[in-house]
């Protein structure tokens, strides 16, 4: 579908609207799948499993039964394999960073290079190896959530989860709405940047054109028009949110119901016994 | 000529699930000094045609050349400022366009990146404001603050401020009072009559440019379907019913004239003067037709 057929200019990837299509946070692909019609509450506890199986896995084994794992319900969820790849490629560097301090500081098992005082161990190979695959996986696969589940459902899913606060004086309603609404000014904030850009640029400041000390300086001209822009925002939103008559707390029916089927059961014990494996390797 | 569009397309998020081809393979050329007006139903690629010719978008296929400068696709662009301070580009929303914490900022901003003096740039902000009819006691006020008709005006200001070649305004006269609208109509033509330059307007209101625009450029879905002269667009308008546009009253009276008295090769009079003149002049020719007076206007 995706497949880069299309000769785009190095230049214009960088730039322009081009610059959103990484962002691929909150950003759901219906592509029909059993994962796609799943309880998003279902979904939502399978992640935090799924994290808490990442964390007990602490050898190759485990490490390749996770990856396994993973692969296999990515590819169930029939979303090309490529996105999840690209939702983990803006930490790359913070992989490399981590990998680096882990192979520098652990001084466990057999050295593997000296030079002089300096030493490269195994065990520092293995730990870096490890935090490495462990973030990858963990970013990359927790993207499922978002490639499955729209904003709305993921929302509903959070408000459920949550509703047992409620004897204790929580609002989960408030507190989603407050999720819902931080989540959605993502988008918009890099709506308004793109837009302070773009006037900028037409009237003769393009940011990719200025030497680097300029860019800097333009890079803190956008912060005000940004903030500013993103504060009108939310003064429309909430004058939209009253004009149609939004009160909070105030008991709302629902278009979709959140409703608990066979194969949630099935997606959470897949995640119970995929942590208890882990643990246990 | 001024701009020449080679099999343009543009494609928004080319290499994602999400893309979006705005326009398809539009070719056209457009004189240097003419007044032109675009128009399109809502979704057929106005305003991405129009922020094609300043190079804020560059084309993803075909190749865009504006004056001098050419925008191939898939080549690296040349440097653009010198492109940016010859075409001025009015955005459709004056809130997209203003970012400077006071008007008189946001005005001098243009001048000041194309290499003039503060002085000048002040200079030529007070100008574009009187052109605009603007008041200068609002040069140290936040535009956000402006009324919606001030800070469109204010926009345009901001543009015509830098004095370029090819002025491309996108919906200009939106949100615009009617008195207003006639003003910067009247500017512009002016701009273009008087001083040369290149006007190019995307409108929802066809009427309002048809009796000064010289050329129209009619899109749908993406696609050019049709250029030329008013005379040519005035002898079939129903080409503008099939792109989903109303036809404006000025063309559907000129057209219901024409058929009655059987007027062909005629340049079309889109004004209420002219029409009227017209009608007189043949009636005082044959007096006759004086009881088909009032049924040309339905």
């Amino acid at each position: 579908m995706c497949r880069g057929k299309a000769v785009v200019p190095a230049g214009l990837a960088k730039r322009g609207p081009a610059m959103n299509d990484r962002l691929l946070l909150g950003r759901s692909i219906e592509t029909g799948s059993w994962v796609h019609k799943l309880d998003p509450r279902s979904k939502l506890i399978g992640m935090l499993l799924y994290v808490a199986a990442i964390l007990l896995s602490r050898s190759w084994p485990a490490m390749a039964l996770l990856a396994v794992f993973s692969v296999v319900v990515a590819v169930s969820t029939r979303i090309p394999l490529q996105y999840y790849l690209k939702a983990a490629k803006p930490l790359r560097y913070l992989m490399l960073f981590i990998f680096i301090v882990q192979l520098l500081t652990v001084k466990e098992g057999a050295a593997l290079l000296t030079i002089g005082s300096f030493s490269l161990h195994e065990a520092g190979l293995r730990l870096g190896a490890f935090a490495v695959i462990r973030t990858f996986l963990l970013v990359a696969f927790t993207a499922l959530l978002t490639f499955t589940t729209t904003p709305a459902r993921l929302n509903q899913g959070l408000e459920g989860i949550l509703s047992p606060l409620r004897f204790i004086g929580f609002s989960p309603g408030r507190f989603t709405l407050m999720v819902s609404l931080a989540l959605r000014f993502i988008p918009t904030i890099l709506d308004e940047v793109q837009i302070v850009l773009k006037a900028q640029a037409s009237r003769g400041a393009d940011l990719s054109e200025l030497p680097f000390k300029e860019k800097g300086r333009m890079l803190v001209t956008l912060l005000v028009p940004v903030i500013a822009g993103a504060f009108r925002r939310a003064q429309d939103l909430v004058y939209s949110m009253e004009a149609r008559g939004f009160r909070m707390d105030a008991p709302r029916s629902r278009y979709h119901r959140l409703r608990w089927g066979w194969a949630d059961t099935f997606f959470i014990a897949m995640f119970i016994m995929l942590g208890i494996a882990a643990a246990i390797l | 000529m001024a701009i020449q569009l080679q099999q343009v397309s543009y494609t928004y998020s080319e290499r994602s699930l999400w893309r979006q081809t705005a326009l398809h393979g539009i070719d056209f050329e457009l004189p240097q000094g003419t007044m032109v007006g675009i128009a399109g139903a809502t979704g057929s690629g106005k305003s991405t045609l129009l922020q094609l010719l300043n190079g804020i978008l560059r084309p993803t296929q075909g190749t865009v050349s504006v004056l001098d400068i050419t925008l191939r696709a898939g080549e690296k662009a040349p440097k653009l400022l010198p492109l940016r301070r010859r075409v001025g580009l009015v955005f459709q929303f004056p809130e997209q366009q203003m970012f400077a914490e006071t008007v008189e900022k946001d005005l001098c901003f243009g001048p000041l990146n194309f290499g003039m003096s503060p002085d000048e740039a002040r200079e030529r902000a007070c100008r574009a404001m009187l052109d605009m009819g603007l008041d200068l006691a609002l040069l140290e006020r936040n535009p956000f603050r402006l009324s919606g008709g001030q800070m469109r005006k204010a926009a345009i200001a901001s543009v015509l401020a830098a004095d370029p070649e090819i002025v491309v305004l996108d919906e200009p006269t939106a949100s615009l009072d009617p008195v207003s609208r006639k003003e910067l109509i009247g500017l512009l033509t002016r701009l273009c009559r008087e001083r040369g330059r290149t006007v190019i307007i995307v409108t929802h209101r066809m009427d309002e440019l048809l009796p000064y625009a010289d050329r129209w450029v009619i899109l749908d879905q993406g696609r050019s379907v049709f250029q030329g002269s008013v005379r040519e667009l005035a002898a079939d308008p129903s080409l503008l019913t099939r792109c989903g546009l109303a036809v404006p009253d000025s063309l559907r009276y000129w057209r219901a004239v024409a058929d009655r008295l059987g007027l062909e090769d005629e340049e079309p009079r889109l004004t209420p003067e002219g029409l009227a003149e017209l009608i007189v002049s043949r009636e005082s020719g044959s007096s006759g037709r004086v009881g088909e007076k009032g049924t040309g206007h339905e």
